[in-house]
């Protein structure tokens, strides 16, 4: 644009029937990026609707977007029918409790691939990265056997541990950790800290962006897996939302209210962390297709 | 206590603190990912129900088997079409949009989060909601598509169709991932070459062609990759929305090798078979992929 003022009139002139152009082309544009925002908004915002609806109004025809009438009985039947405070509890300790020893256990491991010089490091980490390239579907059998071996199915313990070492977390923590300065560690090297206290002191306060992205795509990843707490756990106790919700509703359900109360009792939570730490998930999306 | 300060200014020095740090990540990769895969090839090798008591070695009976089995064979049929149709509609999807999403107004800003929110529902959430949108009597979608006078379309139990309601799902569900990693790849290329092609006079799509493509090639084929991967494996939509049905028409290989080793049946050895079947197919894939990255890198 700066560039049109150093030339002549015929410049100006093209320039200016371009933008005439794109504003032309402005309108058809938006209108389609519109369409596009009901397709992806409607489905969600007419679920959340569909819980306050009664039974009856939902497989009214034809159907209705608004609510005629607004009720909370879908959420007291969905109470009654599945124990989704327990699912609830689940999902939260199951997400939370695998992503906060899963931020140490990675950095750890990030940080050593960063910052430390060390015998065999390179092969180390390619046989790291190697285990990324593992289908779970091929693994799922034997890690159900072994869970079973280890006492441990049908746990907390068998649905967390498993999850937490991640060959992906580790390469994006090493990353991150990558980028920081050498004067920081040899200055806190002098100053007589421990290595351990360099990485947890200094070095991690300084990655805090990528934590926050760590902590955010770990929680909402282990809250909507579905196959993985299916196949860990078998009692009613042990469900998550995921997968307590999905084998209380099965194909072709009935109980659409309450199926709808539930789902959206699973959905708002994540809708909010969205609204709240958006940033972090189109940050740490972003920056997964950029290889480096 | 001499002896204790000895081993802690040993693990201290850096060289031999760093195996330390790598160690609990070590440990559980080696456990819960590099052990099954080995075990898996054992595994697929037995007859075996749910524990290992009673397993009886059979071979490649496994592999022989799953080779004859129709349902098995449809199934590789299903992910095979699933992929080669969903993956190119959501990279055109995602290419357009992120060509004309790369600025950051205001507005682009705001299409890109709306775009981007199913990502964070759960397959469950999704599954429920359009078992009822697409609902043969009362969904919201078969009504509008009455409306226009189509007639009245039974979405999710018309072999043929429902697959294509399915692979419709999933893009809507992840077609805002690929547009986000687009546009970041898009935001990287140089201003300059634009500014430049401008002088030439070059217009819009000539530049998006000539300057934009090469430039996001290598995310655009980490993603086209991710993305392949990504649909193979596909299960928790199917499970959620249509569980395979109607007549197996959109149960993916994954689907199958949980049914047979969970839902009914419980042949862990003949659903692992199966899965290296997958297994095959995604290292396949992985060696293209770093032929083709380290092709564009020179």
């Amino acid at each position: 644009m700066s560039l049109a003022s150093h030339r002549g009139d015929r410049m100006r002139g093209k320039m200016k029937r371009r933008r005439l152009k794109s504003t032309l082309i402005y309108i058809p544009i938006m209108a389609v990026f519109i369409f596009l925002a009901l397709v992806m908004l409607v489905p969600i915002i007419w679920l959340l609707l569909g819980a306050f609806k009664p039974d009856a109004e939902i497989i009214a025809y034809p159907p209705t977007f608004f609510p005629a009438e607004f009720t909370l009985k879908n959420f007291t039947k969905c109470m009654q029918r599945i124990d989704i405070i327990q699912y609830m509890k689940n999902s939260i300790i199951f997400s939370v409790g695998t992503t906060i020893p899963a931020l140490f256990v990675n950095t750890l491991a990030g940080y050593a691939f960063a910052r430390y010089e060390f015998k065999g490091k390179n092969i180390i980490f390619v046989t790291f990265l190697a285990t990324m390239m593992i289908p779970f579907q091929v693994i799922m059998i034997p890690e159900f056997l072994e869970i079973h071996m280890f006492g441990m199915y049908d746990t907390y313990w068998g649905l967390i541990i498993p999850k937490i070492a991640s060959a992906y977390w580790i390469f994006m923590m090493r990353s991150a950790f990558a980028g920081l300065p050498r004067e920081l560690e040899e200055a806190a090297r002098i100053d007589g800290l421990g290595e351990f206290g360099i990485y947890s002191r200094i070095m991690l306060p300084l990655i805090k962006p990528a934590l926050v992205t760590m902590i955010i795509l770990g929680i909402n990843g282990n809250w909507n897996d579905l196959l993985w707490p299916l196949i860990m756990t078998s009692t009613s106790q042990m469900r998550t939302l995921a997968n307590g919700l999905a084998m209380f509703v099965g194909v072709r359900t009935i109980e659409y209210g309450a199926a709808f109360a539930g789902a959206s009792i699973s959905l708002i939570p994540m809708l909010l962390m969205y609204i709240f730490g958006q940033k972090y998930f189109v940050e740490g999306q972003a920056t997964s297709g950029l290889k480096g | 206590m001499n002896k204790f300060q000895n081993i802690r200014s040993y693990w201290n020095k850096p060289q031999h603190a760093a195996y330390l740090f790598i160690l609990p990540a070590a440990i559980l990769l080696i456990v819960f990912n590099v052990i099954p895969l080995l075990a898996s090839f054992y595994i697929s090798t037995l007859n075996m129900k749910i524990s290992f008591d009673n397993a009886t070695f059979v071979g490649l009976a496994n592999y022989k088997e799953a080779l004859t089995d129709a349902r098995f064979l449809n199934s590789i049929k299903v992910t095979v079409v699933f992929t080669l149709i969903e993956v190119p509609i959501q990279m055109v999807m995602g290419l357009v949009m992120s060509a004309l999403l790369t600025k950051n107004t205001f507005t682009n800003k705001l299409f890109r989060s709306i775009y981007f929110i199913p990502i964070i529902c759960s397959a469950t959430a999704i599954g429920i909601m359009f078992q009822i949108i697409l609902h043969s009597n009362v969904g919201l979608i078969t009504y509008w598509v009455r409306q226009i006078g189509i007639g009245k379309v039974n979405f999710l139990n018309t072999p043929g169709l429902t697959l294509g309601v399915v692979i419709a799902v999933s893009v809507w569900r992840t077609f805002g991932i690929s547009t986000i990693i687009l546009i970041s790849a898009m935001q990287n290329v140089p201003t300059d070459y634009y500014e430049a092609a401008e002088i030439d006079g070059a217009g819009k799509i000539r530049q998006f062609f000539s300057i934009t493509l090469p430039c996001i090639k290598p995310s655009f084929w980490f993603l086209l990759m991710t993305r392949i991967i990504g649909s193979m494996q596909v299960f928790d939509l199917i499970y959620t929305l249509t569980d395979g049905g109607p007549n197996f028409s959109t149960e993916t290989l994954v689907a199958y090798v949980y049914t047979k080793a969970f839902d009914s049946g419980s042949r862990m050895g003949y659903a692992t078979a199966m899965s290296e079947f997958l297994f095959v197919f995604i290292m396949i894939i992985t060696l293209i992929q770093y032929y083709v990255m380290s092709k564009t890198e020179d």
